[in-house]
């Protein structure tokens, strides 16, 4: 199969600490592939560089035979390729639906010159934009919260938010960071369901996740990273029952 | 009558200074202190070319907004590369610049001595010379500068300066950009206080550093910080009452000497009673 997401030789040092050691690996379109390491394997860190949010000292990565080396955030977004945060951050003093809509590709009236010169065209486009956040809210079951401010949403409605934010880009492939982590057992079944019908709508999955059930379940294919580096690549129950990568994972260092 | 036409010029002058600070303080995030240095700016150049004669007022206040527009965007553009609190000692060093050439450069400025004698605002070459003239002058800029400020609020370029204050990286991951939208921004602010500054010079006749000084630039914060940040009436608000406090102190029996002295108190008292108690403003939200 050909490489969807391909990322070779990725190195990033933070200082002297190097988070990222010759990274590789490759990703096919849909399914759910799981980055899964423990606390510090880079897990983020080549989330970061993926997304454009941190150049790496050296390798890079390909998207549908394109090189994304280089290219800002943004235009890695338009390329296809969307991300959430581990730490969510929601814009807090917006409502939901606001979070939903301001991540639609949609650009009218997003300058001085449309919201000043053309009110009308531009409140008519931003109803429609706001039937379309709905939608996505609705998606992941948020839809009756939405002109709730974000602040006063708990905290697995925010997890869900994130996910309908990264919906509402478009992209096609999504790199979700620990979406389920910190959930309680309904709210976790939830985003389990979601990303599986993400996986039926035929998106691509990057997931970080840390609960080896979740794991177990959602994933096709699993990704250890351990020190930077891509120690194993395979289906769930190989990686999950290899003793040396379990010891790597509980017992702390190699 | 006069007297107090005389506070709703000015208020409806520092209202235009208010949205324009608010706009970039309050909306974006991009923490200015140096409102006043854009604000004089525009008030030495429509005082320049009227002084001279070489242009009217409506083309001077055009190019003094213009002017203002390049300048607010070239000092906001620290804001960019310099993250949150280190962008408010740039601009407290821009504020500190702009005041030693409104001071220094007594060619273009009149220095510490000000400049007399601007003449008022004409209109089709005839000067408007009566105070309620003025007023329906600045009437009107204030009128479409809080439109322009309300059509931004609501529309999408609005939410996603709000957000741009929020995370700029989360901006950036929703693919939207960051830059534009901020140098959008400043453009704006720096247009307002452009206008403020041709409005003041021409109403006032008589200007001088000690109105486009920190002191100013921190009064401008402490209205939108009063009146409340990112809401209309809280930009028109903010002005309007701190501009009404030393009118009500001259009722007060403070000697003259002591009476900028006692506004001062009153404004700083004002500024921390507000962060500590009251964040949102009187109607707005926080800062
Ligand atoms: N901005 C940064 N500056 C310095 N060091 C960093 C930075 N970001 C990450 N690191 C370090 O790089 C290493 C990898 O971090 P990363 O966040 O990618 O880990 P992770 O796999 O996501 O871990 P976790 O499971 O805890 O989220 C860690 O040692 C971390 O401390
Ligand atoms: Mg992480």
């Amino acid at each position: 199969m050909t490489a969807y997401l391909e990322v070779c030789g990725v190195t990033h040092n933070f200082g002297g600490l190097q988070a990222l050691n010759d990274c590789a690996f490759a990703i096919s379109q849909g399914g759910i592939t799981c980055l899964v390491g423990p606390n510090g394997a880079g897990k983020t860190t080549i989330f970061n560089v993926i997304t454009g949010f941190l150049r790496p000292d050296t390798g890079r990565v390909g998207f549908r035979g394109r090189t994304l080396s280089g290219l800002a955030p943004q235009a890695i977004v338009h390329a296809g390729i969307a991300r959430s945060f581990q730490n969510l951050r929601l814009f807090t003093d917006l409502t939901a639906c606001d979070n939903v809509m301001l991540a639609l590709p949609d650009r009218a009236g997003e300058t001085p010159f449309g919201a000043l010169f053309r009110p009308f065209a531009t409140a008519r486009s931003d109803r429609r934009r706001r039937a379309d956040a709905l939608e996505r809210l609705d998606h992941v079951g948020l839809a009756a919260r939405a002109d709730e401010r974000v602040r006063n949403l708990s905290y697995g409605e925010q997890k869900l938010l994130t996910i309908a934010r990264l919906l509402a880009t478009g992209a096609e492939l999504l790199l979700l960071d620990e979406p389920a982590s910190g959930l309680a057992a309904g709210a976790l079944d939830q985003v389990m369901v979601l990303l599986r019908r993400l996986r039926g709508e035929g998106k691509t999955l990057l997931v970080v996740e840390h609960n080896t059930r979740v794991v177990q379940q959602i994933a096709d294919e699993v990704l250890f990273l351990h020190q930077g580096h891509l120690l194993a690549q395979g289906p769930p129950a190989r990686i999950i029952a290899d003793p040396a990568l379990a010891e790597i994972y509980f017992g702390g260092a190699l | 009558m006069d007297y107090f036409y005389s506070y709703l010029i000015l208020a409806e002058i520092y209202t235009l200074l208010g949205l324009s600070t608010n706009l970039l303080v309050g909306v974006v995030g991009i923490f200015s202190v140096s409102q006043a240095a854009v604000f004089g700016v525009g008030a030495y150049i429509v005082g320049d070319f009227l002084l001279a004669g070489t242009l009217s007022f409506l083309p001077a206040l055009a190019v003094a907004a213009l002017a203002c527009i390049l300048l607010n965007v070239l000092i906001s553009l620290p804001s960019l590369r310099v993250a949150g609190d280190y962008f408010v000692v740039t601009s407290f060093g821009i504020q500190l610049l702009a005041t030693a050439t409104f001071t220094n450069w007594t060619a273009g400025t009149g220095g510490a001595n000000g400049m007399p004698g601007v003449p008022p605002p004409d209109l089709l070459g005839l000067p408007i010379e009566s105070t309620r003239g003025i007023l329906a002058v600045t009437t009107v800029a204030t009128l479409v500068a809080c439109l322009a400020f309300w059509l931004i609020l609501r529309a999408p370029f609005g939410r996603l300066l709000k957000a741009i204050r929020e995370d700029e990286s989360a901006v950036a991951a929703a693919g939207k950009g960051v830059l534009s939208a901020k140098v959008s921004a400043a453009a704006l602010a720096g247009a307002f206080a452009g206008v403020a500054g041709g409005l003041y010079a021409t109403y006032l006749s008589f200007i001088d550093p000690s109105s486009f000084d920190l002191d100013a630039s921190i009064l401008l914060l402490t209205m939108v910080v009063v009146g409340g940040a990112r809401t209309l009436a809280g930009s028109i608000f903010g002005p309007f009452l701190l501009l009404a406090l030393p009118q009500v102190l001259t009722f007060v029996a403070i000697p003259t000497t002591y009476a900028a002295t006692a506004r001062q108190l009153v404004y700083g008292a004002l500024l921390i009673a507000f962060a500590l108690f009251r964040p949102q403003g009187l109607l707005g939200e926080r800062l």
